[in-house]
């Protein structure tokens, strides 16, 4: 990890109040793994407002071009002002942190279920687990269609997909939960990665459990340092002797989901 | 005539070879004490770790000491989430000393911090004093690696309404004493903003044989979601730290060093430094580096230089020189 001052190649919308930004960055292409986010600062050098960095799931790399690319919402003063960058700008960023996670399937296998802004480390694993010619299938959710690019992305990576979305106007009207449990052997035969709200998982977690497949969570939660120093991004975890918290920045963001405890 | 002497002071600096620059370099050494630091720059317990992250970004040899998180005697699994939240110029954290207990530092995290080589001050806690003496006694043996031991006696995070020791000068008088019993390394009371009693409670350090005053811990605070009427932390309050502290934590700085009870260790929002010099300028001996070891990550390195510089800019050719020098 290393805090890099890194140029911004594009920063275009990618859907209402959603961003993807492309950062140059040779040292985030060569080391990044799977689930690794960037904590970047987004406020002007000179500012400190909002004082805290965020962190950001790495959503995309081209290796060739030593590009990499977060996907956000503009949600507040930070990304709105980073939504105001442009090309040649640069962003204050350190990374890549967190625990790679392995997309290696042992199973041959991946389905990723993901829902919302929840696709952003979805599409690393998969583009990762893509090259090295996994088989790839997608089961998301949304609100609305707002997220439509992602569509196109995921034809490019020649990845299988099924979309849902809660009004209908992307993809089958309803709720990802609600099919998971569709064809029962496809869960069987893949290893399973999601991420999106806690809502979703929560579902997800029940169901799943109640199938007795394992899944692998990606979890987020609000960070101090994101590099494992102040124990405040911490999640609750079942543990042979009763609870433990384990930092999202360090141990995670990955986790067993059926370990996970959403209270 | 004054921008004549600066473009002079330029010039010069830029013809200046390497050796004769460094020969210039100022004193930047400090003393609180029996503790003799490189520098007055002091990482805060709870935002560096043991320092071992820290060591990814520079050198933390390069810093007057690093305070370890909070070691209480068993280990502490801290407050259910979340723990964090933003407010202006700050952040609140309920973190509620989650830590594994001091023997598990003594036995794993105290060698890599030695092989970091910064100066340790270990930061322990308890929950009287009878648990603070089982601590200092789990010390006793490793002592020689330590320079000083700092008495966290001002968490708000761990009794409820953001109570500690320190809201009792008679509790601190008897912590130290029960700490400075069982060890011969020098002890630092670390204090609260949040009980009117700095003075009194420094006071009572002293007489039980503390050598130093850190302070502040952080502020009692709050913050709630007008969405679902629920308070942003798990724990309901938390500790408030960052920019929007530092007033409040020089003028504590500043009330307690002009009594001349012992020497202090100033903290809360530096940032920069000039944060630092008005600590010291406030009366601070040494100074805390805290949240901003959370976002700038080698922000221990750059204000060493930068002070430096700044020294070197103005002629100052001692760090000392700065505290207490508050023109009133």
């Amino acid at each position: 990890m290393k805090i890099l001052n890194s140029e911004i190649l594009s920063n275009e919308r990618y859907g209402p109040d959603i961003y993807k930004m492309e950062i140059f960055a040779p040292h985030i292409v060569k080391n990044v793994g799977a689930g690794q986010f960037v904590n970047i600062r987004c406020c002007s050098p000179d500012k400190r407002d909002p004082l805290l960095r965020r962190p950001f799931s790495v959503f995309d790399v081209e290796k060739k071009f030593n590009v990499f690319s977060i996907l956000y919402r503009v949600r507040g003063k930070g990304t709105r002002y980073m939504s105001e960058l442009k090309k040649g700008d640069t962003v204050n960023m350190a990374g890549p942190l967190g625990k790679p996670v392995e997309p290696v399937s042992l199973k041959g296998n991946l389905l990723l279920i993901g829902g919302g802004m929840g696709i952003a480390p979805l599409n690393l694993i998969s583009r990762i687990a893509a090259d090295e010619g996994k088989k790839v299938s997608v089961l998301a959710g949304f609100k609305d269609s707002s997220l439509l690019m992602w569509e196109r992305d995921l034809m490019r990576m020649g990845v299988k997909y099924r979309m849902f979305s809660e009004d209908g106007s992307w993809g089958q009207q309803g709720l990802v939960c609600d099919h998971i449990l569709d064809e029962p052997k496809v869960l069987r035969d893949h290893d399973i990665f999601c991420c999106g709200p806690v809502e979703m998982l929560k579902v997800l977690q029940r169901e799943l459990e109640r199938e007795d497949i394992r899944a692998t969570a990606i979890l987020e939660e609000k960070m101090g340092c994101g590099i494992g120093v102040c124990n405040g991004c911490v999640v609750k975890v079942k543990k042979k002797d009763g609870i433990d918290y384990l930092r999202v920045c360090r141990e995670g963001p990955a986790f067993e989901l059926s370990e996970v405890i959403f209270d | 005539m004054t921008d004549r002497l600066f473009k002079w002071e330029k010039e010069n600096e830029k013809d200046v070879p390497g050796e004769e620059r460094s020969s210039r370099k100022p004193d930047m050494s400090v003393e609180i004490g029996r503790i003799g630091l490189k520098n007055p720059l002091v990482a805060c317990s709870g935002t560096f770790s043991h320092g071992e992250e820290h060591s990814n970004f520079y050198d933390i040899s390069v810093l007057g000491a690093v305070t370890t998180k909070s070691y209480s005697l068993k280990p502490r699994k801290g407050n259910p989430p979340p723990r964090i939240c933003e407010t202006p110029a700050g952040m609140l954290n309920s973190i509620g000393l989650q830590n594994d207990g001091i023997d598990v530092f003594i036995k794993s995290h105290l060698a890599q911090m030695k092989k970091d080589g910064a100066g340790i001050i270990l930061s322990i806690f308890g929950k009287d004093s009878e648990e603070f003496k089982k601590v200092a006694l789990r010390i006793l043996d490793v002592k020689a690696d330590i320079i000083a031991v700092e008495l966290n006696l001002s968490c708000p995070n761990v009794e409820k309404d953001g109570t500690s020791f320190c809201a009792f000068p008679e509790e601190v008088k008897k912590v130290v004493d029960a700490v400075v019993s069982m060890l011969d390394i020098p002890v630092i009371a670390k204090l609260s903003p949040n009980h009117d009693n700095i003075i009194q409670s420094a006071e009572a350090a002293k007489q039980a044989g503390a050598e130093a005053i850190s302070l502040i811990n952080t502020a009692v605070g709050m913050a709630v979601d007008v969405e679902t009427y629920r308070p942003l932390l798990g724990n309901i309050t938390g500790g408030l730290s960052g920019p929007a502290i530092k007033p409040i934590a020089l003028a504590k700085t500043y009330i307690l060093a002009r009594e001349n009870i012992l020497p202090v260790i100033g903290m809360g929002g530096i940032f920069d430094y000039r944060d630092v010099l008005e600590f010291m300028i406030a009366g601070a001996s040494a100074v805390g580096l805290g949240t901003v070891n959370l976002i700038e990550y080698d922000a221990g390195e750059k204000i060493l230089l930068d002070l430096e510089d700044y020294l070197v800019k103005k002629n100052i050719n001692n760090i000392r020189h700065f505290t207490g020098r508050i023109r009133i």
